[in-house]
């Protein structure tokens, strides 16, 4: 079986590929207008809502760069993944139940849709859907990247594909992704989230048995391995220190409240009360899937230190590594297929979003109304930003990284400081203006372009992600305690009363 | 209840804004956020840890203090003013201190190991770094059981439910007008 590894592992990530494209002819029969193509018309179940919502947190990030981090940084990255839980609950406490009733009243098909209910305010709507789209482009490219880069590492290790090139491969995946995205939009994207959530589960649950082997005393060996070479590697705060950690624990922790691709999804349930059930089931998929992180990181670096296995050339290599050295083909063809899942999840979801801030939300800011014929207009914007963001993704690579890295960092932390306050907390208080929610947008945005432009670095570890939330958040409350309360509409006025 | 809230949630805000520009301001130590590492390249080492808390340590353990003070707030937040009752209040209370504890355990898990230099292990981790691991996850369970247990009688009542099919009812008619 050893000697047919990558034909297994090309096997297996050509089977979900193929079930990704039927899932897409098959949603594109339930697909009828541009409510069905952005939120599924509000019909979905509590387990696919319960696995959307936690495969599309968790990207190629979370399986490439994840236990990359560790292998870096030790502990310190842990706080992204043990803050889920609180994430969780945060964002249901106050977005999940408020959003779906906005969403079914005023007939929302996007994030932008609902905080133009909530603040009246086309000029809210508007800046909402433009960081969507500045953070979509970042997000895309680079997801589109790490699956061309997957792919290539996968296909030139058999004998047909040894010499295939990049751009061929980001040709081929771009091609799977959009085609289920145009055929079926958020309908294909949900379904085949279902079975993405499915296999990072598994995937997550047999890396953890498969980490716990390597050493002979289990984790608390490699542990040790860690302990003894640098203590704080492996103590609380790693090697990144305490404020860099809190900064995670902060912007990931409350921030899952905050991105847009993820509380989209909870304007999608057929009914409100099945909320109760999708937050535990997608918290328990999270963490089964973010065992992958954790264990393949820790052992890595365990390895490294003790002698076990060479120095990795990138930290990045960490888990494709471990699953050459440590696991048998048939897991690794699970995992990588898991890998693939993990990036077109989040990256099918971010397109999804982001056409719907193009055709729907920006027209709608500016014109006043929606554009005519916008399932077809839907379809045509999500092949054009796919191909744009692959193409970011390919002159990043091969010509200057700066401008991905830029729109880079309009990421996780960036719909953290602008959208929690505006959208957690403005849909739970009356007092929250117009005024203080064009402020928080505004400020978050500026915070982290000029954090990233001008390459500030704050002491302790302290990150430009944490300073940009709490003053976003400080300015949100304050200016809106400043200005005066809006009236609200009184279908508004009575959802905030329940 | 709510709007006083705000004000809660506010000054949390606020306070914590002034615990991080301190920690900025504060005398620095080299190489407080990692250092890289003697051997290998791409690793990063924590150095002496000792150090790297020295002038900080009280507004860090603050600014957590804070911050799970602000997840509860916040929770809270997202109930509506009926159900901001005595009852639900104790529950988040109890969610509070569960997370205090465990953030007490790891901060003070790790000082032990700064003065000691020893530690034992817990389901695969030094025992600080298994309560950052296995309480930061648990700490949140009460939370994640108030929403789905007490789902009917915090957070979507019967009562609620037939409002909102009512407000629906009226849009409808309204839309057939």
């Amino acid at each position: 079986m050893e000697a047919y590894r990558q034909e297994i592992i090309l096997g297996a990530v050509l089977v979900y590929m193929i079930f990704c494209v039927i899932t897409g002819l098959w949603a594109m029969k339930r697909t009828k207008n541009s409510s069905d193509f952005f939120i599924a018309s509000r019909g979905l179940g509590p387990i696919v809502v319960a696995l959307a919502l936690f495969s599309s947190t968790l990207s190629g990030f979370g399986f490439v760069g994840g236990p990359g981090l560790v292998y870096s940084i030790g502990v310190s990255s842990f706080w992204m993944v043990v803050i889920s839980s609180t994430g969780y609950a945060v964002g249901f406490f106050l977005v999940a139940k408020r959003i779906r009733m906005i969403a079914e009243v005023r007939n929302c098909i996007s994030l932008p849709d609902v905080v133009a209910a909530r603040y009246s305010s086309e000029a809210v709507r508007f800046m909402m859907a433009i960081t969507i789209v500045l953070g979509v482009m970042g997000y895309l490219a680079t997801q589109i990247l790490a699956m061309a880069l997957v792919m290539q590492a996968i296909l030139s290790g058999t004998a047909i594909f040894v010499d295939i090139s990049l751009i061929t491969c980001v040709v081929i995946s771009s091609a799977v992704l959009i085609f289920y995205c145009v055929t079926g939009g958020i309908i294909a994207s949900v379904y085949t989230d279902v079975v993405q959530g499915a296999i990072m589960i598994i995937a997550g649950f047999l890396i953890l048995i498969t980490a716990t082997t390597v050493f002979e005393g289990g984790m608390a060996e490699a542990s040790a391995i860690i302990l003894a070479d640098d203590s704080e590697a492996i103590m609380p705060f790693g090697a990144a220190g305490i404020m860099a950690s809190f900064g995670w624990f902060f912007v990931f922790g409350l921030g899952l409240a905050g991105q847009p691709h993820l509380i989209t999804k909870m304007m999608m349930n057929k009914n409100i009360s099945d909320n109760r059930s999708i937050l535990p089931m997608s918290l328990f998929g999270y963490i089964m899937a973010a065992l992958l992180w954790i264990s393949i990181g820790v052992v890595m670096r365990a390895a490294v230190v003790s002698g076990t296995i060479d120095p990795l050339a990138l930290p990045d290599d960490a888990a494709s590594v471990f699953l050459s050295i440590f696991t048998n083909p048939l897991l690794a063809g699970v995992v990588f297929a898991g890998l693939f899942a993990a990036i077109m999840s989040t990256s099918d979801a971010f397109l999804n979003i982001g056409t719907a801030a193009i055709i729907h939300d920006i027209p709608k800011a500016i014109r006043g109304k929606s554009i005519k014929n916008e399932l077809m207009w839907a379809r045509i914007v999500t092949v054009l930003l796919a191909i744009l963001a692959a193409s970011f993704a390919l002159y990043s690579h091969f010509q200057d990284a700066t401008l991905v890295a830029i729109l880079g960092a309009f990421g996780w932390a960036t719909f953290s400081a602008s959208i929690f306050p505006v959208v957690a907390i403005g849909l739970n208080w009356k007092g929250a203006t117009v005024m203080g929610a064009v402020t928080a947008i505004g400020s978050a945005l500026i915070i982290n372009f000029v954090v990233q432009l001008a390459g500030i670095t704050l002491p302790y570890g302290i990150s430009g992600g944490l300073v940009s939330f709490v003053t976003s958040l400080v300015l949100f409350i304050g200016v809106s305690l400043m200005t005066k309360p809006p009236e609200l509409d009184d279908d508004i006025n009575t959802i905030m009363n329940i | 209840m709510r709007s006083k809230l705000i004000y809660l949630i506010f000054a949390i805000s606020v306070l914590l804004a002034g615990f991080i520009i301190a920690i900025c301001l504060a005398e620095t130590v080299p190489n407080a956020g990692g250092v890289a590492h003697a051997v290998f390249a791409g690793m990063q080492a924590g150095g002496d840890g000792a150090a790297r808390l020295e002038h900080i340590g009280f507004y860090a353990y603050a600014c957590q203090v804070l911050l799970l003070a602000l997840v509860v707030c916040l929770c809270a937040l997202g109930i509506s003013d009926r159900y901001l009752t005595r009852e639900f209040l104790w529950y988040m209370a109890g969610s509070f201190i569960l997370s205090l504890i465990v953030w007490e355990q790891m901060y003070s898990g790790h000082q032990t190991f700064l003065e000691t230099g020893t530690t034992r292990y817990f389901l695969g981790f030094p025992v600080a770094t298994a309560w950052q691991v296995y309480g930061s996850w648990a700490g949140a369970i009460p939370l994640i059981i108030i929403y789905s247990f007490g789902f009917r009688k915090f957070i979507y009542t019967k009562e609620d439910e037939e409002k909102f099919n009512q407000l629906l009812a009226e849009q409808k008619k309204n839309t057939e007008q």
